[in-house]
């Protein structure tokens, strides 16, 4: 197939050959590395156990890329904001600093995390636990931009654009995000956990949106434009698309009897457990828990498949839309193999359930999470 | 606006894997390289099928190849990455 135009095979190739030459000497400590999902485009996950802080470091976040990306040069970056506008608005980053700055720190997740674990097999990347993370993103409201620009009462729905066009005939990574949702708290975030956007995170503007899955975090943005309709084209009306009334494990939908995805369903994972624990000693197990609301109302735990549960602790640290730390002391009560479970409920009142709705493209995967300890 | 930078690829420290050898090898190399690694070939645990589906939308996209081709292709992706292949992410190297 045809490289993307600037992108020859001996371009290409030389990316390949400094990809291969990563200098060692920059990387350290032998426990944190990432789980490549994919060399190019770079697609890779954060190991579960490696995600037990508050904030994710930028170096251990998860990447996802359709393609290989081209990122748009700092000096003579601009983002337009055309279309149901009274006045089309070219703004440089200069421009942006100089209005009201706005933070947000917020969950991050793939719409499909988790997909390797739906039975039967969905294709795409597949993701397991860690196409997520918990980041304090910094930039400016999206909706003082869009004023700036005199967004009009008639547009409905806001068309993202990034600079990362896709190579030969494969259709350009074009998306929407309900107008409601992008006047309501999202952010066009220059920052990532107090540095510069990092290049594979979308430098030098992305698109946050807090509490809604990362297919709407459009990075590398260079073109914002409120319209009336929905954007089209295949990453609207064919990918990230949810069953309005999902079926049993296998059975698939036209794209009419789908809607997008936008909200995060509720969801916990255990990050931190014993592969051996000791009857009647405590152990304590650790986690994180979030959901498209913004708040965790609680997490339990079982170690009786689900017949009982008991309340985790959750940590103190919030923001809206952020994960939830928790942790919870267990002491094992007979000896062999016990398998813990976690579960989370948001503040919606949405319980996270025993087993995820299968759906074709495998998104939003969230049944309970389980380990399994060996207690002696 | 200019395109700074083609986004290089070590910040992860990337290790490519070839394709199992065999009859198909080098279509599937001409075929899929151009855009993406191997690691997205061996973790789709497809079908015939689904593979047949999937080639076709590819060459759609603009996947270099011939219509001859394509059985062979197929069988390759097929014979190789079915639904009972095992896929294990690559660990990188340690990251700071």
């Amino acid at each position: 197939m045809a490289m993307g135009s600037g992108l020859n095979r001996r371009e290409f190739f030389l990316c390949a050959i400094a990809a291969s030459l990563a200098p060692a000497a920059l990387l350290a400590g032998p426990e944190r590395h990432m789980l490549q999902m994919n060399g190019y485009p770079q697609n890779a996950e954060t190991p579960l156990n490696l995600l037990t802080d508050y904030i994710t470091p930028n170096e251990l976040f998860f990447v996802r890329s359709h393609w290989v990306p081209r990122m748009p040069d700092l000096k003579t970056w601009r983002l337009t904001i055309d279309g149901e506008v009274d006045h089309t608005t070219v703004l440089s980053l200069a421009d942006l600093r100089k209005m009201p700055q706005a933070e947000a720190t917020c969950v991050l997740q793939c719409a499909g995390n988790g997909r390797a674990l739906h039975a039967p097999v969905v294709p795409g990347v597949q993701w397991a636990y860690g196409a997520v993370g918990n980041a304090r993103w910094r930039g400016v409201r999206l909706r003082d931009v869009l004023a700036r620009a005199g967004v009009r009462d008639t547009a409905r729905h806001l068309h993202l654009f990034g600079s990362d066009d896709p190579p030969g005939k494969v259709p350009p990574f074009h998306r929407s995000v309900e107008m409601k949702k992008a006047m309501e708290d999202a952010i066009l975030a220059w920052e990532m956990n107090g540095v510069p956007l990092p290049p594979q995170h979308g430098a030098p503007v992305r698109l946050v949106v807090p509490g809604w899955a990362g297919d709407h975090w459009m990075k590398w943005l260079v073109r914002i434009s409120p319209q009336v309709e929905a954007q089209k084209g295949f990453y609207m009306e064919t990918a990230y698309r949810y069953p309005l009334n999902p079926g049993a494990p296998g059975v698939t939908f036209r794209p009419e009897e789908m809607k997008p995805v936008t909200d995060l369903f509720v969801k916990s994972n255990i990050t931190t457990a014993p592969m051996r624990a000791q009857a009647g000693v405590a152990h304590t197990i650790r986690g994180f828990a979030f959901s498209g609301a913004p708040d965790i109302e609680k997490v339990e735990i079982s170690d009786d498949d689900g017949a009982t549960w008991r309340g985790a602790a959750l940590d103190p640290r919030h923001d809206p839309y952020a994960w939830r730390l928790w942790s919870f002391q267990w002491s094992p009560r007979a000896k062999g193999k016990v398998r813990l479970l976690a579960r989370a409920t948001d503040i919606r009142g949405a319980t996270q359930p025993r087993d995820a709705q299968w759906n074709q493209s495998g998104y939003l995967y969230n049944s309970w999470h389980s380990v399994e300890v060996e207690v002696v | 606006m200019k395109i700074a930078a083609i986004l290089l690829l070590p910040l992860l420290g990337t290790q490519f894997k070839p394709l199992p050898p065999g009859p198909g090898r080098a279509l599937a190399e001409t075929a899929c390289f151009a855009c993406h690694s191997a690691d997205i070939l061996v973790q789709q645990r497809l079908t015939e099928k689904q593979w047949t589906a999937t080639v076709e939308k590819m060459m759609r996209w603009g996947a270099e190849v011939k219509e001859s081709d394509k059985p062979l292709l197929i069988k390759f992706l097929a014979t190789h990455f079915g639904p009972e292949n095992r896929f294990t992410p690559t660990k990188t190297k340690p990251v700071r």
